[in-house]
């Protein structure tokens, strides 16, 4: 070997060895200087995505609207009859709530925003959103949809305009869970290698003979300091019971192929 | 080759900016076509070892850099069995080694046979990725192989690989206007031959 590539060798060696010795602090800094520098090809990248996706949407077949329209008219009957049943409700709730003096048990103070990239990395199941530490946004604040959990954040823009959403779906997102109608509590994360676009959680650390049966829901505990309580997670497909401990396959209840609007949970008094 | 050598640094860079543009391609079970590992890749055969070396660092750092995820965060107590990440920088050395299967088939290139090391780079991005992999699976304590995993990395490694001919002949392109010859046994070849 010549001397100047055995010379180029190690300091390359060195150089990864640097690398790999730095903190999760410094890993960071790092990051936070990388993403400001290519922060402007991100912002127009972000605006090109959103722009495809509009236009795909646009571009959907016509009978499909049409039938969609029809769905939608016999929905929307449906909800009328309900909304008048719900106003009824809401007056006699409101009647029982005086008449009690009761304080509202939970209470989120969110930030709304959009998905404005997906997965934009190889192997893990990201999103990013167009809200920052501009409006209030931090690490590891939950993210939650209409139909319920989304994910964390994990990683803050330096330009304080957008963030990196750490989806359910992915295995690194572990949420405390708890089964419907039992006292069943487990780990609720994604699968590695979920991408034929059916994604399905895994509900670890049940007991042996889990009281757990397709079909129930599964709800965060709140319990480890990053979730909220009683948020839907999804509803559960299968159980495989073991020697040790069951686990059961989850349906997540979000639907992360067509996500659009989130929200950010900044913070809740439950 | 000095010009030559900083082009392909400025190069690598540019394909990061790029990189930011391309989506996965979700009916291809999140495929991607990934460029930067492609830019790199290419210039791999074309250029020095030192500078190999130099841009796999460039490449595996600012990748780590751009894909890294944060920590769990969570209660220990209840979060006992944290899902284990990939620490940061182990690209650099991946980089590196598919840098070195580049530069094996360099002899080949400097004859003009570019088609070798275009066929070449979508086997490496293949083995990239599934290095990759492993190296999560050996982390992460269980070995989790399924069909769309495969599928993933076939299709990447398939798409990627049909850019490698423009980029060769945006090296060459490179190349010429740095005075620089890629493939300099070629390029003799061709001179000696009758008109």
């Amino acid at each position: 070997m010549k001397p100047l590539n055995l010379i180029a060798l190690l300091l390359f060696l060195a150089g990864a060895v640097w690398a790999l010795t730095r903190s999760d602090r410094s890993v960071r800094e790092i990051q936070t200087a990388y993403f400001s520098a290519i922060s402007p090809f991100l912002k127009s990248g972000s605006k090109l995505e959103t722009r495809a996706h509009a236009f795909l949407k646009e571009t959907r077949h016509s009978k499909e609207l049409e039938t969609e329209l029809e769905a939608t008219k016999q929905q929307l009957g449906r909800l009328r009859i309900i909304e008048s049943r719900f106003r009824a409700l809401e007056h006699e709730n409101r009647q029982l709530r005086q008449a009690l003096d009761f304080k509202k048990a939970t209470q989120f103070d969110v930030v709304a925003a959009r998905v404005i990239r997906r997965n934009p990395t190889t192997w893990w199941q990201t999103v990013e959103i167009d809200a920052g530490s501009n409006r209030g946004i931090g690490t590891q604040l939950s993210v939650l949809s209409n139909d319920g959990l989304v994910g964390k954040i994990d990683r803050l823009d330096a330009s304080g305009e957008r963030s990196t959403v750490l989806l359910l779906t992915d295995e690194k997102c572990q949420v405390s869970a708890r089964v419907e109608g039992s006292p069943e509590v487990g780990i609720l994360s994604g699968q590695r290698g979920g991408f034929d676009g059916t994604p399905v959680l895994r509900l670890k650390f049940l007991s042996p003979n889990a009281a757990a049966r397709p079909g129930q829901r599964v709800f965060s505990t709140g319990r480890g300091g990053v979730f909220q309580a009683n948020v839907l997670l999804g509803t559960i497909d299968s159980v495989e019971q073991g020697a040790l401990d069951s686990e059961a396959l989850v349906r997540p209840s979000v639907n992360f192929a067509n996500l659009g609007a989130v929200f950010v949970v900044l913070s809740s008094d439950s | 080759m000095i010009r030559y050598s900083i082009a392909t640094i400025f190069l690598l860079l540019a394909a990061f900016v790029l990189q930011q543009f391309m989506p996965a391609f979700t009916g291809l079970y999140d495929s991607r076509i990934l460029l930067v590992q492609l830019v790199f890749l290419c210039c791999a055969v074309t250029v020095s070892q030192p500078t190999m070396l130099l841009l796999a660092f460039i490449g595996g750092f600012f990748w780590d850099a751009q894909c890294a995820l944060g920590p769990h965060g969570g209660d220990p107590e209840v979060y006992t069995h944290p899902v284990e990440s990939m620490r940061f920088g182990y690209s650099i050395l991946l980089f590196g080694g598919m840098g070195f299967l580049m530069q094996g088939i360099q002899p080949l290139f400097k004859q003009g046979k570019w088609q070798f090391s275009a066929i070449l780079s979508g086997i490496a991005v293949f083995l990239y990725l599934t290095a990759e992999y492993t190296m999560i699976n050996f982390v992460r304590g269980d070995i989790v192989v399924n069909r769309p995993t495969l599928l993933q990395m076939a299709f990447t490694a398939l798409l990627t690989m049909l850019f490698s001919p423009l980029i060769f002949w945006l090296l060459f392109n490179v190349a010429n206007t740095c005075d620089h010859s890629i493939n300099p046994q070629a390029v003799k070849k061709r001179k000696r031959a009758p008109r």
